[in-house]
């Protein structure tokens, strides 16, 4: 009794585990086949999401790549143009000093004391004045004492002044000054000047 | 430019503030240039302000520190204070006075101009109606600038509005067009590490070489601030009308302008206007403002985004006050969101830009660009009406509708306004972020776009 009982209950056993088995089977299955679903499912929403990023990656790399681009070109442009500038420069400082010398060393006779008396009509106009003290280089003074002849209240300076040549003109009570020197005029006309010299070289034409 | 030059006169009569009063003058002229000579032999530039009854009030640009009565001259120049100005001023960077500030010699001129300039003839003037690009999103999609147009930044002290003229100047452009385009920027009082981040920016982003640089200090004398507006005004005119460039001028702090003319105004004695301002501070600014423009018949634009930190926040202040009157529309930068780490911190519902419906739309930006800017900026505003009510009734308490309008504000704080400092969106990102925005809304709640444009761009359930 007790035997045939538990083969009956080997059977039942067996095949309560088959049905179990059965039904995990099953349940393992249809998880799988779910899973699977599911997993395409995320996978094909993810292509366009991948893709999108993608080209945001291209996109913003470009970006980045333009702007690197922008900088170095920036700079090396910069920088070339600053070197221009300071040849330029270096050129025109050369020209600069070459006439400085020559207007320092020109003939002092003929045309220099028409120059002279000009200098001192215009500074006297410009002063309001006649009564003037007049100062020049060493160079210049015989010239200038020889033209104030010709200017009533005037008189020259015991003192001289270092200056290429020109004048400076002084009212006698010490107010004004006028500035008439070489110096003084070529320094007004310096940016006009550079220009000048600039040109010859190609630039600002 | 004359060979003749000026008489100098070496009676003082008094030194006083920043003005020198000069006895014994005949024939100097109003505003005519003067050469200060110290006892040493140093130069200073200086304007005539007052002629008469042989004196002439002379104001001293580089400050009047150390000049005594007895050992000081002054050389009228005869003639008024000019810019040399040629195309070489792209890539400098200059003094407060127009002087050369990065080692390299004085730029080979081709003319000089007189800094006052010309008042543009009403009549010549064209109506500014071209869109530019500033890379910015809330200025270009919501406070669009305009060649030609004058838009200020009104700000507080301490906040971004010097990380924005910076980004500004550096990602600016026009759209659609290979005509040339060019920045001015003059910093007016501002600090030595704030100057010096501007040329670093400029010069890093490539953008230097179509850039002019006006930078006066905050330990540069204060007179100078008066002139440096003027001269960086002087090469943005000549760039655009004679070189027929597009020019944006940046000049910040406007603010730091005003109290120089203050503090010549004070020296001069004369009857203070409000907040000690003189009188004229209106027709003072408005002799800048008004340098911005498109003349007929001239290729070139100057575009101004002048920048003034309001006092206090106070944006009844007079001079942020007089400014409106004078520009067309403003952006107003706010502490709230400068305080919550947006960046940059513009609060668009008290911002305008007049010129923006001119400069917008088919042809210029994108057909949709009007509706769908007017939409956002009612969406936020109701966002904020909601988030006002949240403050009272608790989030439980807002309706589904609300929510929605509260999410709107985030969205538009977190991805619209908010901007890294490098980051320059070019107008489809700017307005594709917009219609995000929108899209966060249900149909129903869009009353300002046409169908067409929703049906083509909208992207909610």
């Amino acid at each position: 009794m007790g035997r045939r009982h538990v083969l009956t209950s080997n059977s039942t056993l067996e095949s309560t585990i088959d049905k179990i088995l059965q039904n995990t089977e099953n349940s393992v299955l249809s998880n799988i086949k779910t899973a699977l679903v599911d997993s395409q499912k995320v996978l094909d929403d993810s292509i366009p999401k991948l893709e999108g990023e993608y080209d945001k990656i291209i996109a913003d790399g470009k970006k980045e790549a333009d702007k690197i681009e922008k900088q170095i070109i920036g700079s090396a442009d910069i920088e070339a143009r600053n070197k221009q500038l300071m040849a330029l420069e270096d050129a025109v400082d050369k020209v600069f000093t070459k006439a400085l010398d020559q207007v320092a060393n020109a003939d002092r006779s003929g045309d220099y004391s028409n120059l002279i008396k000009s200098l001192l009509d215009e500074s006297t106009q410009i002063l309001g004045t006649s009564e003037i003290v007049v100062s020049s280089n060493a160079n210049d003074k015989d010239v200038v004492q020889s033209t104030l002849s010709q200017f009533p209240g005037s008189e020259l300076s015991p003192d001289t002044i270092d200056c290429l040549g020109g004048i400076i003109v002084k009212s006698k009570d010490g107010a004004m000054t006028f500035d008439n020197t070489l110096d003084a005029r070529i320094e007004r006309l310096k940016p006009l000047i550079r220009k000048e010299i600039a040109s010859k070289f190609g630039v600002g034409e | 430019m004359t060979v003749e030059g000026g008489v100098q006169y070496s009676k003082i009569a008094e030194i006083k503030g920043p003005l020198v009063v000069v006895d014994d003058v005949d024939n100097a002229a109003f505003d005519e240039l003067v050469e200060v000579e110290t006892k040493d032999g140093e130069r200073r530039l200086g304007k005539v302000l007052e002629v008469g009854n042989g004196k002439a009030i002379v104001q001293v640009f580089e400050g009047t520190s150390g000049l005594s009565i007895s050992a000081t001259n002054a050389k009228f120049v005869g003639k008024v204070m000019e810019m040399p100005v040629s195309k070489e001023v792209l890539g400098r960077v200059f003094d407060g006075l127009g002087r050369p500030k990065d080692g390299l010699p004085d730029p080979i001129a081709d003319k000089f101009i007189d800094i006052n300039g010309e008042p543009m003839n009403p009549e010549q003037r064209e109506y500014p109606k071209d869109f530019i690009q500033t890379g910015v999103s809330v200025i270009d999609g919501m406070i669009t600038l305009v060649r030609g147009q004058k838009l200020p930044i009104f700000s507080g002290s301490g906040m971004s509005h010097n990380l924005l003229a910076a980004q500004i100047a550096r990602q600016a452009s026009v759209v659609g067009t290979n005509d040339d385009f060019a920045v001015v920027f003059a910093a007016i009082g501002v600090q030595y590490s704030e100057a010096e981040y501007f040329r670093r920016s400029l010069e890093e982003s490539g953008a230097l070489k179509r850039s002019v640089l006006f930078l006066n200090t905050a330990d540069d004398p204060a007179i100078e601030r008066i002139i440096t507006p003027r001269v960086a005004l002087t090469v943005a005119e000549y760039l655009a009308f004679e070189l027929g460039m597009h020019v944006l001028v940046i000049l910040t702090d406007m603010t730091n302008y005003a109290e120089a003319l203050r503090e010549i105004s004070a020296a001069r004695e004369e009857v203070p206007g409000r907040k000690g301002y003189p009188g004229y501070l209106y027709t003072d600014l408005s002799t800048i403002y008004e340098r911005a423009g498109k003349l007929n018949g001239k290729k070139g634009s100057v575009t101004q985004v002048p920048i003034l930190s309001m006092p206090s926040d106070d944006i009844t202040h007079p001079i942020p006050d007089l400014t409106g009157y004078i520009t067309e529309g403003q952006i107003v930068l706010g502490r709230d969101l400068f305080r919550q780490g947006v960046y940059p911190p513009v609060n668009i519902l008290m911002s305008l830009s007049r010129l923006m419906k001119d400069g917008i739309g088919e042809g210029s930006t994108r057909a949709d660009h009007g509706e769908i800017s007017n939409q956002v900026y009612d969406a936020y505003s109701r966002a904020q009406e909601v988030r006002a009510l949240a403050g009272i009734v608790g989030k439980a308490g807002l309706t589904e509708i609300d929510l929605k309008y509260m999410d709107v504000g985030d969205v538009f704080e977190k991805e619209f306004l908010t901007q890294a400092t490098d980051e320059n969106r070019t107008i489809e990102e700017t307005l594709a972020i917009l219609w995000k925005i929108v899209s966060k809304l249900p149909k129903n709640e869009i009353t300002k776009i046409k169908d067409k444009y929703i049906d083509q761009y909208y992207k909610g359930e």
